[in-house]
């Protein structure tokens, strides 16, 4: 449809979306700074997003940062890389083969809703505090929603459109490149939404219990040694990334599934 | 001399697990000929859809023979062509991709794909809407879509099972119309279930009423009135007559239960 009848709109308006949500952010970090002019600041407990910001910017160029960054990000790379391989794997049996569901889905369902964190320390005394180690919590903690996704999403394929592809003479691999795939697909993109933020979670935690570099470890160490800003400036960076990558990925969707607006 | 379409003594029973089992047709016979625009009445779940999955080649009878052209049907074949109640338009494919589907499970070529969509999107009146969506179409849209889409492989039997019935009443009215005209200029032959005794009338050469489940061919009536037909004529004294008739001979059917 065409959009003629609307000439007239401001740039607020029209960016109020925007806008109105980056108001809000700024009024957090803008009280959070107000509010040592009324309250004692003591460096030991708490910290300012002007340190906040100084400390982030000084890491990111002393290379630190990225240094923690890039140790994290590899066995994040590797277990998030399994969980997508092995969930959707898992979950195509599962929404294919009523029984198969039947017989997973409350195991899954226990694994999903319970803190699998909890498993942490004894995942790191079996693997060790190396990358694999990690890229397992990792894994354990972002397959989840791959798989329950991605059985939701087969399981919503609608028969007609499976008898209709059929009926014009259409082969099962036509079936699986014509309806399947494109019909489970956005399942499994909002599936990696959700385990992108417990992915992150799964690095931080196996950092915290055990490792010697990466940015879960900078977190704790910071944080011992009372370097507040700089812990927060790792938190911050975090923060930075997961935003990225979920808003990536929400802009991936609607980019390459322009059919799901609406829907 | 045997018909164009031939079914004789077609038996089909559904089986679903942990379920009875349900008698969809019993000793079902029809004849019909080439060219021809045949509708079928009758009760809900008398099986006449499953007489076209059948026909469709998606249903296989535990019995019987159904011919098409003298020759059996074994399974889907691109001679033949559904037009769905519910669309059944793939959501993530334009109008224009939606329409070359079947070409496309055929290996047609892109270019040929393109002047054959182009031509029907014309046909069925949705010049403009070629990369739309269906979810941005009205009801009436993507039945024309679906429409398109049947007629794109050429098929020389189009079969529609109650596809104006998800529509409003006056976009039903405009597309029987439109279906009219389209028919004429296509030449297909035509199975047509509904509910609606008017609607197939109105459209058809015949009408046969089926019985209640298990379906069987109960009357067939022959609908003798020219062609090409205008919206007026449903409320001329033959078409009321004819309506009438037919309802006499599907009441039975509905309220004995």
């Amino acid at each position: 449809m065409t959009d003629d009848a609307a000439p007239h709109i401001s740039f607020a308006t029209r960016h109020r979306k925007v806008l109105l949500g980056g108001f809000s952010v700024a009024i957090f970090f803008i009280a959070w700074q107000a509010t040592f002019l009324f309250v004692p600041f003591n460096p030991l407990f708490i910290s300012k997003p002007n340190l906040i910001l100084d400390s982030f910017v000084e890491m990111l160029f002393s290379g630190d940062l990225l240094h923690d960054l890039a140790v994290s990000g590899v066995p994040f790379l590797y277990g998030f890389t399994a969980a997508v391989v092995v969930g959707v794997s898992v979950g195509v049996v599962m929404g294919w083969r009523v029984r198969v569901g039947y017989a997973l889905d409350p195991l899954m369902t226990v694994f999903y809703a319970s803190p699998l964190v909890a498993l942490a320390p004894l995942v790191i005394v079996f693997f060790g505090v190396g990358v694999s180690g990690k890229a397992i919590i990792i894994f354990l903690l972002s397959v989840f929603p791959f798989i329950f996704n991605t059985a939701a999403g087969v399981r919503a394929i609608d028969r007609l459109l499976i008898n209709v592809v059929r009926s014009m003479g259409g082969t099962e691999k036509d079936l699986y490149l014509k309806v399947i795939v494109p019909g489970v697909l956005p399942y499994i993109v909002a599936g990696a939404r959700i385990a992108v933020g417990r992915g992150l979670i799964g690095i931080l935690v196996g950092e915290f219990f055990a490792a010697s570099e990466g940015i879960g470890y900078a977190i704790a160490r910071f944080g011992d040694l009372f370097a507040l800003d700089k812990m927060f400036a790792c938190i911050l960076a975090i923060m930075i990334i997961a935003v990225v990558l979920t808003e990536g990925i929400r802009w991936a969707e609607r980019a390459a599934f322009p059919w799901r607006i609406g829907q | 001399m045997s018909a164009y379409i031939q079914g004789r003594n077609v038996n089909l029973t559904f089986r679903p697990p942990n379920r009875r089992p349900v008698r969809a047709l019993q000793n079902f016979d029809i004849d019909v000929n080439e060219g021809e625009f045949l509708s079928i009445v009758g009760p809900s779940g008398c099986g006449k859809s499953t007489f076209l999955n059948v026909l469709l080649g998606l249903a296989k009878p535990d019995s019987g023979d159904i011919m098409l052209g003298g020759k059996r049907i074994e399974g889907p074949g691109t001679d033949r062509a559904m037009v769905f109640q519910e669309f059944g338009l793939l959501p993530w494919r334009t109008v224009q991709s939606n329409v070359e589907l079947g070409l496309e499970l055929k290996g047609v070529a892109t270019e040929t794909r393109r002047e054959v969509s182009q031509r029907l999107i014309e046909m069925v009146g949705l010049v403009g809407f070629e990369t739309h969506y269906p979810h941005e179409l009205s009801g009436g849209m993507k039945q024309r879509v679906g429409l398109a889409r049947a007629l794109a492989t050429d098929p020389d039997v189009l079969l529609m099972d109650e596809p104006f019935a998800a529509l409003d009443a006056q976009t039903r009215d405009l597309m029987q119309v439109e279906l009219l005209r389209i028919w004429q200029e296509a030449k297909k032959t035509v199975l047509f279930v509904t509910h609606q005794i008017d609607e197939a009338i109105y459209l058809s050469d015949r009408v046969m009423v089926m019985t209640k489940r298990p379906g069987q061919a109960k009357k067939i009536f022959a609908i003798d009135l020219p062609r090409p037909r205008d919206y007026e004529m449903r409320v001329t004294r033959e078409f009321n007559d004819l309506k009438l008739e037919i309802w006499n001979e599907l009441k039975d059917e509905i309220t004995s239960r």
